[in-house]
């Protein structure tokens, strides 16, 4: 059985994307298959993280939810992109990306007429069947709508990534909310771009007894990753940085 | 503090997320392939309204007690009631006047004839039971009220009660019953005539014509069935649409009577209290756990939709629903409705 994995956001900004990213390449290093889906159909960008290029996009999420094609014709193999070297036939670690469309119109018209989140489903179950995935990361849009819900609803482990101040404090409640409301086995918090000098221990007590859910990595501020500035991947290219190996200890709470 | 219907909104998001990951709409949706080019049958013509009606519609749609909603196919598209709504006038009839007056005026006894026969128990004058259209135009007749605006006031609220939103009336629908419906004036005047109807039977025709004209859709069938599933209390909006003591009764009468002449057949395979209407409609009941709506308008010899009865047949045997499938071991029906199992 594939795990489901969402990440999601209270608010824009908080690392939400590059998180899902880096766990996700970590997660297929370790020999498995992993599909990523970006929900975030409003404002999508993950893959640029992966460095997929929009001219190879022919097809995205926005075609299948409107009927035009099948959920596989919208998954891009962006294995040698993000992990590098692997043998093209060998079946793991692969990873597939399945990226929302970044053409204005085709934004607008999902604003304008919505579309089926039980057709958004059927698309999970038949990504994860069909690409034979061990693992389906869901990258969603920061905030609360159906797409959000619906992927926390459908998985087995909620990340939530936040920063450290008192607007995310008060959203991911919020959210946490949500996601116990629809019964959520597993959830996690990950605190992102901690400024220097906080003390990281009593953030940690603060958050966990606050949310009731445990904080599986506080990451710092970080101008290494400012500098990747969201266009490939961090822990392929710092893969001994403290924050790379905080990341991995992400990557091991989805695994285990 | 959130208010009370902010969380009801709420509610019914989180409900409908739970419902769209759960895996009994795939089940449904497997349901909806395999019989979506099922082609027998044809299509009600005895009123030019009905022959209108497209032979691919066809809506699935499951609504649990809980208040869970698994929609599949054309479950927005909104057909007459018809004969689906004969259960739930006589359900009004057993509110108004209790069962000791109701059975003086209709029996509870499966007839074997086609719907429109005109026939009474020869011993009490009655019609055999509520769901033949003697029997739907004398349960017609004892909705009360002063004149006749109240009494459409009255059933329209129940319909509305029943669905969890307004419903109308279709008016060409209703003016073609109303015009064509010279056999149902015949069996009221003959009701008349053994004074098991009122003097305003004219009204109460109208009334029942009125009944017949409703506009439904695979979902409100489904929300009804689940009404009567759920002790009375409609799912969705939490709102009493019949009182309980009286959902055995509507419930009985379903199971013995409610599919034409193919009625003791349906109990036998399928057995679940179920009604079905010439329009395409069929509303059944799964006590204690869902309702089912499905409408698709081809019909078969006995009025009832083909796709329907295959449909009911199916998720009958695969769960194990039959009123006395006792010691079923297969998967239960409620075990699909939640993604994680409770």
């Amino acid at each position: 059985m594939a795990k489901i994995i969402s990440t999601h956001s209270f608010r824009g900004g908080t690392g939400k994307s590059n998180t899902t990213a880096n766990v996700a390449v970590l997660v297929a290093r370790a020999g498995h298959r992993v599909g990523v889906i970006d929900t975030d159909i409003q404002s999508p960008g993950i893959h640029v993280i992966f460095q997929l290029a929009e001219s190879r996009v022919e097809r995205a999420l926005n075609d299948y939810l409107w009927g035009k094609c099948s959920i596989d014709k919208a998954a891009y193999d962006v294995t040698e992109a993000s992990i590098g070297d692997v043998d093209p036939d060998a079946d793991r670690p692969r990873l597939f990306l399945i990226p929302s469309s970044i053409d204005v119109g085709e934004i607008g018209r999902i604003l304008k007429k919505g579309y089926d989140v039980g057709k958004l489903n059927d698309g999970f179950q038949r990504l994860v069947t069909d690409l034979r995935l061990d693992y389906l990361f869901i990258d969603t849009h920061p905030g609360v709508n159906e797409e959000t819900l619906l992927s926390i609803a459908i998985s087995d482990k909620l990340l939530l990534v936040m920063r450290p101040d008192s607007q995310d404090f008060q959203g991911t409640a919020v959210t946490a909310e949500l996601a116990r409301r629809l019964e959520i086995p597993e959830m996690y918090l990950v605190i992102n771009k901690v400024p220097p000098g906080m003390d990281t221990a009593q953030l940690r007590e603060r958050v966990e007894a606050t949310y009731q859910a445990e904080v599986v990595a506080i990451l710092p501020m970080n101008y290494e990753i400012a500098r990747v500035a969201s266009s490939g991947i961090f822990v392929n290219r710092y893969p001994e940085h403290p924050m790379t190996l905080a990341l991995k200890q992400v990557a091991d709470r989805v695994m285990s | 503090m959130p208010d009370n219907q902010s969380t009801g909104a709420l509610d019914d998001l989180i409900g409908c997320l739970k419902a769209a990951v759960a895996p009994f709409r795939a089940t449904l949706q497997e349901l909806h392939a395999k019989y979506r080019d099922v082609a027998d049958g044809k299509v009600a013509d005895y009123i030019p309204e009905l022959a209108l009606a497209d032979p691919k519609w066809f809506g699935i749609s499951v609504v649990t007690v809980d208040g869970q909603a698994f929609d599949v196919g054309d479950c927005q598209q909104l057909l007459s009631i018809q004969s689906v709504s004969k259960p739930f006038v006589f359900g009004m009839a057993l509110e108004d006047h209790g069962r000791e007056v109701v059975l003086k005026k209709v029996g509870v006894e499966p007839t074997g004839e086609a719907f429109n026969a005109i026939v009474l128990d020869e011993k009490s004058n009655r019609p055999f039971n509520p769901l033949v259209n003697a029997g739907a135009i004398a349960t017609a007749d004892l909705i009360p009220g002063k004149d006749f605006a109240e009494r459409i006031k009255r059933l329209m609220a129940t319909f509305s009660g029943y669905a969890g939103r307004d419903v109308y009336v279709d008016n060409a629908i209703f003016m073609s019953e109303r015009s064509t419906g010279h056999r149902n004036r015949a069996i009221a005047h003959l009701m008349l005539n053994f004074g098991m109807v009122s003097e305003k039977v004219e009204e109460s025709l109208e009334l029942y014509f009125q009944q017949c004209s409703i506009l439904v859709n695979a979902h409100d069938l489904a929300v009804m069935g689940a009404s009567l599933a759920n002790a009375g209390v409609n799912p969705i909006t939490k709102q009493r649409a019949l009182e309980r003591e009286y959902v055995k009764d509507v419930l009985s009468v379903m199971l013995t009577c409610g599919m034409y002449d193919y009625a003791g057949e349906w109990a036998y395979r399928v057995g679940l209290p179920a009604k079905s209407g010439v329009g395409g409609g069929i509303c059944a009941v799964v006590p204690g756990r869902c309702g089912i709506g499905i409408f698709s308008p081809l019909l078969d010899a006995r009025g009832n939709s083909v796709r329907g009865i295959k449909v009911c047949e199916e998720l009958s045997d695969r769960f194990g629903l039959h009123a006395f499938e006792l010691g079923f071991d297969g998967e239960r029906i409620e075990d699909q409705f939640y993604l994680r199992k409770k």
